[in-house]
Formats: structure tokens, sequence, C-alpha cells
């Protein structure tokens, strides 16, 4: 009896060496089927535009609580969103159309690309947030690969994300602060990808579409410029680079909006409206708004940083604008 | 099942309802540490507990479970200093936590919410205080150096509260600095209107800058409604 036995454990240990090694091969081999985080932002960044989608989200903050009925669809190049809020006083339905082709420095930056700040140096997502996918959850009936998105200074928040591993769409994020409590959080309930809703087909027809600005639209590695600015902002947080600019309007307004590609900020410059309100330090939910103001010349001029970014980064672009040399 | 176990498990509830003499709670300490079956009834009781808790405060469990789910994960995590509480008695710790700010709200929520939040010289409400920095701690959420937030400010709480209603609507709080001495040549609901207008454009433009697509159209849900028009209108700063 002694060979039989001696035989079986051989047999063990041969079968035990092999599972071993299995586990050992299909670890790299797993790594190498999955995408990367990065991989994931970007099909994230295009599935949001191109879909066509339609559900109800949850925004909630605080302790409030709001939904919100949302309809995307791309029909002949142009994109139609419809927002609708589904609770509290009644407020306009949101509608605008915008070109699918029509990229903005955020989709840029999310979609991975350098984006060019000046000669010698280029923004990207990946020096100012580490990703981390952290496997599998189930959001609003779907499968989704939850990403944590940690920004690698205090200048910025970061993410929780849930994306929809078959669409690619975004079906939940919750911003975090840097002491990980979450500030706001989006979350769809319920969602149908890749369908047509009837509900926009009259208004559609109707024109009750607003077109959105495309003067913003990028180029790869061109960026939106300030030209006709007497302003310029001496102090930008590493990573963020202009997004937009609105030369003064009929009411003394001019704006710029700058975005990492998570976050964004935008700086309103007054030289009538709000020159009356004092230094204002605000906080919404997640949204801060550092309002201060400027003497030039004998004329006032109120400056305005608003934005989902840490109180002391607004406050300090806001404290760096100034006139342009 | 045994004597020793009924007693065993009566103890446990006795436990749970705050009710165990330190005699059982120390029988049952020892017990859970050697018999998983009854550390398995300890976590059923808790995780009931728990859902219970969350059919009333329902961020509370998402938020929290998120946490200990990125501290579980996340043991290199910089920025929030989070490592330290990497046992299970930080997860704790910190459900805990976020339990009590969730708690809080609710209680503000049954408030009567005009009295406190729209008294125009109470201090920040501590509605607000879920996201002061001086309550954050850890190197993570210092300032740049050379800046500070407004310390030497008053502080005014506007709550676009509609008093006929149950309703918790927005708070919004701002500080305005002291150095500001000139007299007020602006209305509460001009600051408001102002910047709703600028909320408005900043999230047209963050829909198309960010990660987020139309969602950032949100965040306006509350600022723009008529309720918190008509709270601001209400509320007074002048308050010298």
């Amino acid at each position: 009896m002694i060979v039989p036995s001696f035989f079986k454990t051989t047999v063990k240990a041969i079968m035990q060496a092999a599972l071993v090694a299995a586990v050992l091969l299909s670890g790299p081999l797993f790594a190498g089927q999955m995408e990367s985080a990065q991989d994931l932002m970007a099909r994230m960044a295009k599935a949001s535009r191109e879909l066509n989608y339609s559900g109800v989200f949850t925004y909630e903050h605080r302790g409030n609580l709001t939904s919100v009925k949302l309809i995307h669809e791309v029909r002949e190049g142009n994109i139609y969103e419809r927002l609708l809020h589904m609770d509290g006083s009644q407020r306009d339905v949101l509608s605008r159309s915008d070109k699918v082709d029509c990229l903005r420095t955020g989709d840029m930056l999310l979609r991975g690309n350098a984006y060019k700040i000046n000669d010698d140096n280029y923004a990207r997502l990946e020096d100012f947030y580490e990703f981390h996918i952290k496997g599998d959850s189930r959001i609003a009936n779907r499968e989704v690969s939850m990403v944590h998105v940690l920004p690698k200074d205090k200048f910025r928040y970061g993410y929780v994300l849930a994306i929809d591993k078959d669409s690619g769409l975004l079906l939940q994020s919750v911003l975090m602060n840097h002491a990980g409590k979450p500030l706001e959080r989006f979350q769809f309930v319920d969602i149908s990808i890749g369908e047509f809703s009837a509900e926009l087909d009259s208004q559609i027809e109707a024109g009750q579409f607003g077109s959105v600005d495309q003067t913003d639209c990028v180029e790869k590695n061109r960026k939106v410029d300030t030209p006709q600015s007497m302003w310029q902002v001496d102090w930008l947080p590493p990573g963020f680079v202009l997004a937009s600019y609105q030369s003064p309007s009929a009411d003394g307004q001019e704006s710029m909006m700058y975005t990492d590609g998570l976050a964004v900020f935008s700086v309103f410059i007054d030289s009538v409206q709000g020159t009356v309100l004092p230094p204002i330090d605000a906080k919404l939910g997640a949204t801060v708004a550092v309002l201060t103001k400027a003497d030039i010349n004998g004329h006032q001029y109120a400056i305005c940083v608003v934005g989902e970014v840490p109180r002391g980064t607004a406050s300090q672009v806001a404290s760096a604008i100034g006139l342009a040399h | 099942m045994s004597d020793h176990k009924e007693r065993l498990e009566q103890s446990l509830s006795a436990l749970m309802d705050g009710e165990a003499t330190e005699m059982e709670t120390h029988r049952l300490l020892k017990a859970v540490a050697e018999d998983p079956e009854l550390r398995d009834r300890w976590k059923r009781y808790h995780m009931a507990s728990a859902t219970m808790k969350g059919d009333s405060v329902a961020t509370s469990v998402d938020y929290s479970g998120a946490i200990s789910a990125a501290i579980d994960q996340e043991p290199t995590h910089r920025l929030s200093g989070l490592a330290v509480f990497a046992g299970s008695a930080g997860r704790f710790a910190i459900a805990a936590s976020v339990a009590l700010v969730a708690v809080f709200g609710v209680q503000q929520l049954n408030s009567p919410i005009g009295s406190s939040l729209l008294d125009g010289d109470s201090e920040i409400s501590e509605f607000a205080g879920v996201d002061i920095p001086a309550e954050n701690t850890g190197p993570a959420i210092q300032f740049p150096s050379g800046f500070q937030p407004t310390i030497n400010a008053r502080t005014v709480s506007v709550g676009g509260n509609n008093k006929s209603s149950q309703r918790i609507m927005p708070v919004l709080e701002f500080q305005q600095q002291v150095q500001s001495q000139v007299k007020q040549q602006y209305s509460e609901a001009e600051l408001r209107a102002y910047l709703n207008n600028i909320m408005t454009k900043h999230s047209s433009h963050a829909a198309l800058n960010s990660n987020q697509g139309m969602l950032p159209f949100a965040r306006l849900s509350e600022v723009g409604s008529q309720d918190a028009v008509k709270g601001a209108g209400e509320a007074s700063s002048e308050k010298e």
C-alpha cells in the first residue's frame, strides 16, 4: 500500500503546482484583457456625446435630492439634449443642440490627448489624477466598472465614477473632497440606451432647440485664446487650460472658462453688473463662488470665480487676475 | 439549541439594544471570538440595524459603503490620509461619522428651518459645516501657501426656504468681508440674481467641458427655483 499512497501524493503535488501555475499565468492574461482606466475615460467621453440615451438621474448634495430626466440623441450630426426637472417648482425645460463633431478642450483632455498649453508645456489628465479601476458594481440595473479618480494635488477634487461596461456611459459620479467626504452625487436610476425617443420629434420639428455656441470647438493641439481681453490670469492651478472665452457683452461681462478635463471653473469679469456687490465667498453644494473687487483707473470691476474646485483654488485664481501687460 | 447558546443569543440582543450587563458583555465578547456562527449573527444584527437607519437616512449607507470600499482597496491613498483608518475600527469610525452627518441632516430637516438658518447674524449654520475647511483634517486640505480663506469675515446665511412647505431648500452661505464697510447698495435679491446668472453660465460651460454631459445643469435645480428667490427676498443681511 506504500506505492499507491506515494503515487497519490505525487499526483496531488503536481496538481497543486499546475493550479499555482494557472493562477500565476492567468493574472497577467486577465490584466491584458481589461480596459485600462484611461481607456475607460476616453470611451466615456465619446459615449456621452455620440450615443442615444434617455433616463432619469438623481442629483444629491447635503441631504437634498432632486431627480432629473435626460434625453440625449444624435440625429444627422447634431446632438439634441433635453433636460427636465422632475420635482420641485416648475422650471424651464432645457433643450439644446450641438454639433457631434465639435470637440472641446474638456473632451480632448478626457480622451487622453496631451493638450498643448504653449511650446514647452502640455496638459495631460494623467499628470494630475490617478485612475484606479475598483471592480464591478451595478447601477440602474446595469453592470458598471467603478473608477476612482484621485487628484494628485490639492487644487482639485476627486471622483468616484461608475461607467457602464456595455456602452461606456457615465452612470454615477460622486465628487469627493480631500478628506474623502462626498460633496455631491449624480446617479442614474434608470436609463435606456440606443433608442430614439418620440418625445423629441415634435420639438425638433418646432425648432425648440437652442443652439450651443460652437466657437470653442478645438482641433487637436490648438488652444483657445483671449485675443481681445484686457485681463490676464497670472496663476492657474496646474493642468487647467482655457476652454472658452466670451468677449465683453453688451452688459459689460466677459468670461473665461478653464478645465483640466474633469473639473471646470469659470471666471467672470463685470464692469457694470455685480460691481455694487460686496466681496463674496460663497458655497452652494459642491460649487464655490469667490467674488473680489478691482479698481482699475477709477473704474470698478467685479471679478468672480465659480466652479467645482476647492475654495482655495478659486480664491487663488481670483487674486491672480489683473490687467494684461 | 443548548441553554448556553440560547442565553448567549439573548445577551446578544440585549447588547444590540444597549441593555446588556457588564458580565453579559464580557461573556459575549469571549464567545464571539470563538464562535463563528455567533459572529455571523452579530454581523446580521448590525446589517439589519444599518438598513433600518438607511431607510431614514438613505445617503449614509451608500456613502459609508463607498468610502470604506475605497479604504479597503486603496491603501496608497495619499491625499486623504485614510490609510490610517485601514483597520476595521477606522472603517467603523468613518461610517459612524458619515452617519452622524446624515442624521444631522435629517434633524435639520425636521427642525423649523426658518428660525435658525434665516437668522442673518447666526454663525454659519451647522448644515454648512459639512464642508468648512477647519473641520477637515490632514495635510491634504491645507490651503496653498500664503493663502488663507477669509477668516476675518462675518457670516451671513441665506436660506431659500419656503416656510409653508416641509421640503428642505438650499442654503446659500456667503462670507462677506468686513473691510467693505461701504453702506450696502445692493439687495439680497440682486446678489442672488447675480449668482444665479453666473451659475447658469458656468453650468452650461461645465456641461460641455467636463465628464458629465448635461449633468451640471442639475446643480441649477434649486438655485433657479422660485422658492429660492422668494427666500432670498425674505432674508436680510442688514446686520452691522
